[in-house]
């Protein structure tokens, strides 16, 4: 909106200001609600708890929050593209742009990474027998730094400065002489930050998927999801520092005119390097947990064991693997020349051999078996066209000659949704129906959960299908409108029904939600699912350290062989020593330490950057002197004596 | 079912001429063959998969027969897995060969002769230069021989930006301080929309121009204008 008011030109960013009027109005409502229901100290129990099944809570909370943020962008995207030579609200221009950066970044870093820890956190200790993660504080400071993190990249937007340079950030377009405002400022710290919390998660599960298995429960042992995220663990491991290196190389550059992007000494190519090599990994980062919970579901809920275990486990190392040496498939246009473009168009083919073999293992694990068609084995099933489509077309766009006319086309656009959504989203659904019962002691309602399913599932072939068909006709992505004569407008309008039909399925998830803890009923079993694996065998919703007796484990899917034969599993003689839950409001400190610091950053304040970054150096000095488990562990020898 | 549905409606809606496949130089037609093929062999993986998931969902859901039933336990089969593990070893090198040639043959600058057209390309925020052997320039329409060899030497002033016309070819990417090339050889008459691909700011999605492919002699005359 612009106007004239005493004969100065006023532009007001009508958007932002819809934005902060909801949040005045909001805040308020949901304040008043919390009090009104006395939810205060479950609030509280939950910020500052080390427990693996609150931590994991919170994330898929926060997660889910950010999806319906980064679900409004994707609407307005719509919208906005909805017909040609369009005008919707103020989304043209740099608006447009910001308004793709955030979806993009938010839905990747904030909304598919945080919902996949999320769901480890809940499930992986419980699968492999253990009391709690091996480093219950790490984990509350791994995903206060997710929150912070997100929290920074939320509020670019209520400061009229989100983000527009892409969620890839591109130099030299990055860089102070291009976009000088804060935005891009606050794309770096909000992944800074929330990057490192991410490396946390990566080495506490690493540690704990070693160390703190059940007696019995070799690494052959274990059920797929816990192997799934071992391995993306270790991609983590490596790809996310690379990530670190790349923005604080782009920090310089804009802050302090450094040239590592630009100029003479520095080159724009070099930002694309680092960035894929995070960036490829991080598609099999989000991808194979996903293949993890459906092996869990698959096998489950057709009753049978993983078909061809072993080839599972080695096609998901494979994949990791494969994942560190594709990198430059995103870059077949940037003339790298003809052997580059072919070696790394043969490296990205292998990786469709393995990921065969996994849609075959998981097609003959449900041949023979008895198919429950309950809603997380719904999204499974969805789960497995869906992503052969769009695993099909990255073959397609493997093959670099090719490659060339799909690149930063609807068509690339249509296929990162494919697979993407295809396996990272259903799989997070699939995990949220799967394990509700073990986070909450509910079950989500079937039917509110199939009507999501449908209407998520059909919306989301009516958006994506037609994109292949806009991107073949000339459509460039990342534009904000398109002329009649581009013959776009049939794609974008059936995109743009889809778009709101995804939309509405996820209100049902809010519904059912509602629905579930509405009614006053006793908790679910243990084991609503008839399950096969080890957290089916303690209580909904799991208490602190459920497995104070170690169950002993002889065989894969040890439960549910112990209940075929109509016994209870073996117990350890000896309990064996848990990680020591603590009471903690430090992870919040540095939550608000680091925002300060960052805010610093972001506009340039050096007092700001002084204080927070003191205040974050003092609380690692604090915590190096400082172990709140000694208490804990002298009483332990006290007893030994 | 939906799907396909679908699928078939919008194929009659967009009557086939998608602009990617519908090539007018050779590399164009190079690039569409390859789309063809990977979407012919990718089609064949798409029918098996949807034959065995729709014949097993199907034959082995759920009944009032089946409810209480125990499915045997079942390791693996080692046959099976090796024909999934080869077969599409041999599918894959059946495009990667094809993938290999194209993509060498595409990127060839090689030697180029005395009728060789030369042009600048200049991308910059938001709008491109082309610049021709007599210092002719034009911002909005780039003018082509038809049936000529042509280099563009592609470079950029600003930020990245990338060259496309899709019925002559892939895109390029144009870097600031450095030079692409790109060959082609326009072989029909017309006007062919071009875009800038790569994002570059506020107005890339301005950021377009027409080629107008026209014969010798109207070229020539242009040229001389």
């Amino acid at each position: 909106m612009q106007f004239y008011l005493f004969g100065d030109l006023i532009v007001l960013p009508t958007d932002v200001i819809a934005a902060w009027v909801s949040v005045i109005i909001g805040a308020p409502l949901v304040l008043y609600w919390f009090t009104k229901k006395r939810y205060w100290p479950v609030v509280w129990d939950f910020a500052t708890s080390t427990n693996h099944r609150k931590i994991g809570m919170l994330y898929i909370i926060f997660a889910l929050l950010f999806f319906f943020r980064a679900g409004i962008d994707a609407l307005f995207i719509r919208m906005q593209l909805v017909t040609a030579e369009n005008e919707f609200w103020v989304f043209q221009g740099d608006k447009y742009n910001e308004i793709f950066t955030t979806h993009g970044t938010m839905m990747i870093f904030f909304v598919a990474m945080p919902l996949l820890i999320g769901l480890m956190n809940v499930a992986v200790p419980l699968q492999i027998g253990a009391n709690d993660l091996a480093f219950p504080f790490l984990n509350a400071i791994g995903f206060y730094l997710f929150l912070t993190g997100g929290m920074i990249f939320f509020a670019a937007f209520f400061f009229n400065a989100a983000p527009n340079a892409g969620w890839t950030a591109y130099a030299p377009l990055s860089t102070y002489e291009f976009t000088s405002g804060p935005n891009n400022n606050y794309y770096i710290f909000g992944l800074q930050v929330s990057g490192l919390g991410t490396i946390f998660a990566a080495i506490n599960m690493i540690v704990t998927i070693l160390r703190l298995r059940a007696p019995g429960l070799k690494l052959t042992r274990m059920p797929l999801f816990p192997w799934a995220s071992l391995i993306t663990s270790f991609l983590i491991l490596v790809a996310f520092p690379v990530l670190a290196i790349a923005l604080l190389l782009l920090q310089f550059d804009r802050f302090y005119g450094a040239t590592f992007f630009i100029g003479e000494m520095g080159h724009p190519v070099y930002w694309q390097h680092l960035f894929w090599i995070f960036g490829h990994p991080e598609v099999y980062i989000l991808a194979l947990p996903a293949f993890g919970i459906f092996s869990d579901i698959i096998s489950n809920f057709s009753r049978k064991n993983v078909f061809g275990y072993t080839s599972m486990v080695i096609a998901l190392a494979l994949i990791g693997l494969l994942g560190f040496m594709v990198w430059a498939h995103h870059m077949f246009t940037v003339g790298l020349g003809p052997f580059a473009n072919t070696f790394f168009a043969i490296t990205t083919m292998m990786i469709a051999v393995p990921t065969g073999i996994k849609v075959f293992n998981w097609l003959f694990t449900m041949r023979r078996g008895v198919i429950r068609l309950q809603t997380p084995m719904l999204f499974a099933l969805g789960f497995i066209p869906t992503f052969v489509m769009g695993g099909v077309t990255g073959v397609m766009l493997a093959s670099a000659a090719a490659d060339m006319q799909y690149h930063d086309t609807y068509f690339v656009v249509a296929h990162f949704h494919y697979v993407i959504i295809g396996s990272t989203v259903l799989g997070a659904f699939a995990g949220l129906y799967y394990w509700y019962p073990k986070m909450t002691g509910k079950v989500l309602d079937d039917k509110l959960g199939k009507w999501h399913f449908w209407l998520f599932l059909i919306g989301f072939h009516l958006t994506f299908f037609p994109q292949h068909l806009a991107g073949l006709n000339g459509m460039p992505r990342r534009v904000y409108d398109y002329t009649w004569e581009d013959g776009v407008f049939v794609y974008n309008f059936i995109s743009t029904i889809g778009a709101f039909l995804m939309g509405a399925s996820m209100l049902f998830v809010l519904w059912n939600i509602y629905k579930t803890h509405r009614t006053k009923e006793e908790n679910v079993g243990p084991d609503p699912w008839d399950g096969r694996t080890l957290e089916w065998s303690v209580p909904s919703p799991v208490p602190e350290h459920p497995f104070e007796k170690m169950p002993v484990i002889d065989r894969r899917d040890a439960l549910w062989w112990a209940k075929q034969e109509g016994r209870s599993l073996p117990v350890a003689d000896h309990p064996r020593a848990s990680p020591i839950a603590v009471r903690t409001v430090q992870p919040l400190v540095l939550s608000a330490a680091l925002t300060i610091l960052s805010f610093g950053f972001i506009y340039g304040w050096v007092w700001m950057q002084i204080l927070g970054g003191a205040a974050s150096l003092g609380f690692f000095l604090l915590r190096a002197f400082n172990d709140e488990r000694t208490e804990a562990y002298r009483k332990e020898e006290q007893d030994d004596e | 079912m939906k799907k396909l549905a679908m699928m078939a409606v919008l194929l009659v809606l967009s009557g086939c001429n998608l602009r990617v496949l519908d090539p007018k130089s050779q590399t164009a037609s190079d690039q569409a063959f390859l789309i063809y093929l990977s979407f012919g062999i990718m089609m064949f993986v798409v029918l098996v998969v949807t034959v065995l998931f729709i014949g097993f969902t199907w034959k082995y859901r759920e009944t009032e027969k089946n409810r209480y039933d125990t499915p045997k336990h079942e390791e693996g089969n080692r046959t099976l897995e090796i024909i999934w593990t080869v077969l599409p070893i041999i599918l894959l090198i059946g495009l990667a060969i094809p993938t290999v040639m194209i993509t060498y043959d595409v990127s060839d600058i090689g030697a180029t002769s005395d009728e060789t057209l030369h042009v600048n390309v200049t991308g910059e925020q938001f709008r491109w230069t082309f610049e021709y052997e007599n210092g002719k320039q034009t911002h909005k329409n780039l003018v082509l021989p038809v049936d000529q060899e042509v280099v563009l030497h592609l470079t950029s002033n600003d930020v990245i930006h990338s060259f496309w016309v899709p019925k002559l070819g892939g895109k390029i990417d144009v870097l600031p301080g450095e030079e692409n090339q790109m060959k082609i050889t326009p072989n029909e008459e017309g006007t062919y929309q071009g875009k800038c691909a790569e994002y570059c700011g506020t107005l890339h999605t301005d950021m377009r121009f027409d080629t107008e492919v026209v014969d010798q002699e109207e070229f020539q005359q242009w040229l001389e204008e």
